[in-house]
Order: structure tokens, then C-alpha cells, then sequence
């Protein structure tokens, strides 16, 4: 797969922070309380490379688990991709309940929580796939949202260790808390040749040279 | 009918199939019990017009979505709790059943089709309820415990920091004695630590003579629970001994019975030695050491009764030193004090160890000697007397000799009570000292 360009990068930055943008605004609206979305960060990796750098942020031996949302997506454009929204479990929690009003001392996530977490991972995925739709002029079908909590080390087993990773690092604040979690869109290696093109595109960059590949 | 069409009543969750141009095509018989409208009434009908304006705007916006735009969505119950007008089959109308509803886009044909998935979440709402009542309660429990259990342990370290620092030994036995706490004080006066006494029950520990009469006290008060003090002589393993005094209160169990016993161990040797010394001091003279006349008196009461019993014969002696006052006014009154001591021990020494010496008065002694014999046996004693006195005495600077008058009383022959026989002794030693003096006109003299 060829490297992306530093301008494909800064493209794809703005891409997403137009969309989250949007995603926070939907949920702010939904919990009725400020929430900030901060800029992501973007990087591309390899599934082994995110599995390694989840570890080191949150080491297995600290018991606390990754809750994911995943939905996938297939857009009439030509790439499909598995959108996974990353939270520390135990933030995650924390989130819900404040949002709920409950203060319960409850050490795992109840069948109710995560059904409330699967909607805001829905409302926050399906708001950024959305404006993604609406940037590329393309439809986006979506699947319904899964909530899973896992350890980093087994977080993407279900993954091809041939997938490539775009993963956009985003910060989100509620009132009080500071909870730091991942977006992140697995594809395949010509889903996001097609994603990337799409990009290129939308912000009118240079045709890439083929020779710049490895 | 075929299979396809009867399976959407067959499911136990809401089935609403909306076409692409925003009309119901399928509500299955789930919806149709919970909603009040029959499927016929409502396929063809908009989702606003099956279900009147009761409804929660997200839905719409969803099912929107999905038909337009191809996306999912999921309303949770905990954001939504009743966004469509659904309440419980057979019930009331008088509260919307709970719900979480999922939407998903179906491409039929080209076009998007819209499923609304409907599950009642009510005992789900319900058990969750309860899991979040009962950890709150845990919660507090445990909070409670928690300090409960602090509270025990502050209470815990403030016994024992006493029981480290009490003056007292402090002990706690079973019911057989055998100790199962003993302080640093205790292990102190007992000269072992607990691992080393704990088998065995500690009144094992006093010497024989003491055991049998502090093992009973111990058994009254296990019997009667009542409390336990005695006062005990004990050897410790490097030989010392002391005067211990125990005192315990029966602990009952939970049932009420005697578990066993606690209390205190004093050092009680020094109150013991005091008492001794002032019950000497009591019945002694603390110049000499020798019984006071009180106490002799006492004793020869006794001897007297005592004799008229077994028939005995008592002798009195009642000795008196010539000229005393002689030695005071020419050596003072410290020489005075030697000579008195020089005499004391003199006759005790030549008398028996029953014979009872005492000092009587300022220079007079008396003597009560059980199991008298003849009037030889007598003469004999007081000979000894006599010599022995006569000796000389050192006085640091130079030596004196004292002579003394010996006077004789015999029970039963010269009286059978006390005053009778004082009185004859008594006038015997004048008597004496009378042809003493007219034999030698003076009697202390520098040697």
C-alpha cells in the first residue's frame, strides 16, 4: 500500500474534525449538556501496530477493559469500512451514569448502560460516517451499532491482520470529565486506495505518483 | 399464508416494516396488542398517523434517515425511555410500556426500506432497579462494616497500647486456668512468656505449698462465677519470689456460660515485707529485737493455759541490771543502748530456741521457759545467766561489766496465773539484788 502524503493527512484531519464536529453537536443536543470534541489526530497502522500502542496506553495489568461500538459501513463509492468508536470501560461508565443520574456502585456495565452507550457510539459514528456521506457526495449504508468490552490485547482479534487501520485519536469532555477515546475506520487495503482518492478529491490535491509507494 | 408472512407474528419483539415512501407495510401482531390498532387499520398508514402525535421526534428522524440516507440507528432505553405509545397487553393505558427500539435500513429494490424493531425493556428496567437498590444497600453495609470495623480496631489498639503500658499484670485464663493473654507487665512477674505458660493452668506454676489453697478459691469462683482474689507467694524460674496478689472477673460466653477469667497480678511483696516488718515492730523492741512486754505478757497467758493442760512446768525469770543508770552517767547513753544490746544477746544465746526472752522494762528482761525441770536444772540457767552477762563489754573506747539480779517465779509452784507469778519473780530479783549489792556494795565497774 502506498504511504500517504502530508497533505493527504492534514486533508483527512479536516475531514474528520468537520465530522465529529458535527457528531458532538447531535450529542450535545441529545444529553442536553456541553460536549466538546477535540481535534483528532490521525494516523495510519497496521492492525498489530494499534494492538501494541492500546496496550501501552492501557496496560492489561490496570484490569480495566476497552468497551467498543462497531458499525459497519458500505458506501456506494466503492469502500467499506468497519467503524469503531474505543473507550476505556471504565470511563465509558462513568459517562453513562453521570448522563443517567445514577451513582450506583456497580463495577460492570449493566444490559441497560450498554444499550445507552450503543447509542451514543451510534449517534457519534453514524454523525461522522454522515457528513463523510455528505463531503465525498456519496450514500453510506450502515449497520447497527455492537457494544463489546475486551481487553486491548483481544479488542481486534475478529480483525485481518492484513486490514489497515485509520485511526483518528479524539479527546471528549463532559462537564467534569475528561474521557480520551479512539475512532476508528478498519478497511481493506483497496477500500482505502478508493477512501483516500475520495479525499484527494474533495480537497482538490495533486494526483499521487505511484512511485512514492514502498 | 406463507411462512414469510406468519413469521413476523411469531417473534416475541415489535416488527414495523415502513416503505420508502413513509407508509407502514408491515406491524405485526407484538405491535398490534401493545398499540391498540390492528395491522389492517394500520399498513398504509404513516408512523405519525398510526400513532398520533405521542411520539418521540427522534424516531421520526431516524426512520427518516434510514429510508433516505441508509443508516441504523438505535434508541436506548436509558435516552428514550418510551418513545412510541406502547403499553402493556391487557393492562392499563395508564403508563407507556418501556422500550428500546432499534432501526435499520433494508435496500429492497433500489430503494430503502425502514425496520423498527420494538423490545419491551420493562423487567429488564425492573431487575436493574432492584441490582442497583441492593448494591447502594451494599454499599452502605459495607460502609458501615467498614467503620464498625475501624472503630474495633482503634478500640482494639487503644487495649492493647494499655495493656502494654499498665503498672499492673493483666491476664485472661479459661475456665481451667490455663492463660490465653498475659501483658509484657505479667510475663514480667511471672519471669515466662505466654507461649510457655499457655498449655498449663498457671496456679501450676505456684509453689506446692500455695496450690492446693488457690486452686480451690480458683474452682469456687469458676462454680459460682463469682470473683477470684487471693494473695499468693511465688518463685519465679530464677529463684526470686514474690508476694503476688490475683484478682479476675468471670467473661461469659455467648450462651452465658464462664469461658474463663480476667483480671489483674499485683507485685504485692513490698505491702507484704511493710506489714511483716510493722507487725515485728508491733510485738518487738527495736532496740534489742526481743518481744516486748506486751507480747510476752501475751505469750505467757498462753504458756500458762497451755501448761495447765498438759501439766507442764513454766519457769519466769525476771533479770535486772545492777546499777545501770551508772553506766548511762559515766559512757552516755549510746553506751547504754550497747550494753543493752550486748545483754539481749546473750541470754538468748545461752536459752534455748522455744524459750521466750524479752525486754521488760528500761534494764529488765524476762524469760519464760516451757518444759522447766528441777530447781538444779533452774539454778543451772540462771548461772549461765549470770556468767554470760558478767562478761565483758566492749564499748568501742574502752570494755564495762554488768552484773545483774536474776529473779525466779515457777508455775505451778509459785503461782498459777500470770500476775501472781510476775509478782514473785519480780520481788525474787529485788530480793536477789538486795544480798548482791550487800555482797559487793557497787556493781558496774570499767574492767
Amino acid at each position: 500500500m502506498r504511504r500517504f502524503s502530508e497533505l493527504e493527512m492534514d486533508a483527512l484531519t479536516e475531514a474528520f474534525n468537520l465530522s465529529l464536529g458535527e457528531a458532538a453537536a447531535t450529542f450535545s443536543a441529545i444529553v442536553r449538556e456541553e460536549i466538546e470534541l477535540s481535534v483528532p489526530t490521525i494516523e495510519i497502522l497496521s492492525r498489530d501496530e494499534l494492538t501494541q500502542r492500546l496496550e501501552s496506553v492501557q496496560p492489561s495489568a490496570a484490569g480495566d477493559r476497552l468497551c467498543r461500538i462497531n458499525q459497519q459501513f458500505d458506501a456506494a463509492s466503492g469502500f467499506q469500512t468497519d467503524a469503531l468508536l474505543l473507550f476505556p470501560e471504565h470511563g465509558s461508565l462513568e459517562i453513562v451514569r453521570r448522563m443517567l443520574g445514577d451513582d450506583t456502585p456497580i463495577q460492570q456495565i449493566t444490559e441497560l448502560e450498554q444499550d445507552a452507550l450503543a447509542e451514543i457510539g451510534n449517534i457519534i459514528i453514524n454523525s461522522c460516517m454522515s457528513s463523510l456521506a455528505n463531503l465525498f457526495g456519496t450514500e453510506m449504508r450502515g449497520s447497527l451499532p455492537r457494544v463489546q468490552s475486551r481487553t486491548a490485547r483481544t479488542l481486534l482479534d475478529d480483525k485481518s491482520d492484513s486490514d489497515v487501520i485509520l485511526v483518528a485519536r479524539i479527546g471528549m469532555t463532559m462537564a467534569a470529565h475528561n474521557l480520551s477515546g479512539y475512532v476508528l475506520f478498519i478497511m481493506d487495503v483497496p477500500s482505502i486506495e478508493s477512501f483516500m482518492a475520495q479525499v484527494g478529491r474533495l480537497f482538490r490535491l495533486p494526483e499521487q505518483d505511484d512511485s512514492l509507494s514502498p | 399464508m406463507d411462512c414469510c408472512q406468519l413469521l413476523p407474528d411469531c417473534v416475541d419483539l415489535g416488527l414495523i416494516l415502513v416503505g420508502q415512501d413513509g407508509r407502514i407495510r408491515v406491524w405485526n401482531r407484538w405491535i398490534e396488542e401493545r398499540a391498540g390498532l390492528s395491522a389492517e387499520q394500520a399498513v398504509g398508514l404513516t408512523l405519525a398517523e398510526a400513532f398520533g402525535p405521542h411520539v418521540d421526534p427522534r424516531v421520526a428522524l431516524v426512520v427518516r434517515e434510514a429510508l433516505d440516507f441508509g443508516w441504523s440507528a438505535r434508541l436506548s432505553h436509558a435516552l428514550h425511555p418510551m418513545p412510541l405509545p406502547l403499553f402493556p397487553p391487557g393492562g392499563g393505558r395508564a403508563e407507556r410500556m418501556k422500550q428500546s427500539i432499534d432501526v435499520t435500513s433494508l435496500p429492497v429494490g433500489g430503494a430503502n426500506q425502514c425496520l423498527v424493531q420494538v423490545r419491551d425493556v420493562t423487567e429488564t428496567v425492573r431487575r436493574e432497579a432492584l441490582l442497583k437498590q441492593q448494591a447502594r444497600q451494599l454499599r452502605a453495609d459495607l460502609h458501615r462494616l467498614t467503620r464498625a470495623q475501624a472503630e474495633l480496631q482503634r478500640s482494639e489498639m487503644r487495649f492493647r497500647e494499655l495493656a502494654r503500658q499498665a503498672p499492673a499484670g493483666l491476664f485472661e485464663a479459661d475456665a481451667q486456668a490455663c492463660c490465653t493473654f498475659l501483658n509484657e507487665r505479667c510475663e514480667q512477674l511471672l519471669g515466662q512468656e505466654l507461649v510457655a505458660v499457655a498449655g498449663t493452668p498457671w496456679i501450676n506454676l505456684l509453689p506446692f505449698s500455695e496450690q492446693t489453697r488457690v486452686r480451690k478459691s480458683w474452682c469456687q469462683a469458676v462454680e459460682s462465677a463469682t470473683r477470684f482474689s487471693e494473695e499468693f507467694r511465688f518463685t519465679r524460674p530464677d529463684g526470686s519470689y514474690l508476694w503476688m496478689r490475683a484478682e479476675a472477673g468471670p467473661l461469659r460466653d455467648e450462651s452465658g456460660r464462664i469461658g474463663g477469667f480476667i483480671g489483674t497480678m499485683l507485685d504485692v511483696t513490698e505491702l507484704h515485707e511493710r506489714a511483716t516488718r510493722n507487725e515485728f515492730r508491733a510485738n518487738h523492741d527495736g532496740l534489742t529485737s526481743l518481744l516486748n512486754r506486751d507480747r510476752f505478757e501475751r505469750h505467757l497467758r498462753a504458756a500458762i493455759s497451755g501448761a495447765r493442760e498438759v501439766s507442764d512446768r513454766l519457769a519466769l525469770l525476771f533479770i535486772d541490771l545492777d546499777d545501770f543508770k551508772g553506766i548511762n552517767d559515766n559512757h552516755g547513753h549510746n553506751a547504754g543502748d550497747t550494753v543493752l544490746k550486748a545483754v539481749a544477746g546473750r541470754v538468748r544465746r545461752v536459752l534455748r530456741s522455744e524459750d521466750l526472752v524479752a525486754r521488760y522494762g528500761g534494764d529488765e528482761f524476762a524469760v519464760l521457759i516451757s518444759g522447766a525441770g528441777d530447781a538444779q536444772n533452774l539454778d543451772a540457767i540462771i548461772g549461765k545467766i549470770n556468767q554470760a552477762v558478767a562478761m565483758p563489754i566492749n564499748l568501742g573506747h574502752c570494755h564495762v561489766r554488768v552484773a545483774c539480779s536474776v529473779g525466779l517465779a515457777v508455775f505451778p509452784d509459785h503461782g498459777t496465773d500470770p500476775a501472781t507469778l510476775l509478782n514473785h519473780a519480780d520481788k525474787a530479783m529485788y530480793c536477789a539484788k538486795r544480798t548482791r549489792c550487800a555482797d559487793s556494795g557497787s556493781s558496774a565497774e570499767p574492767v
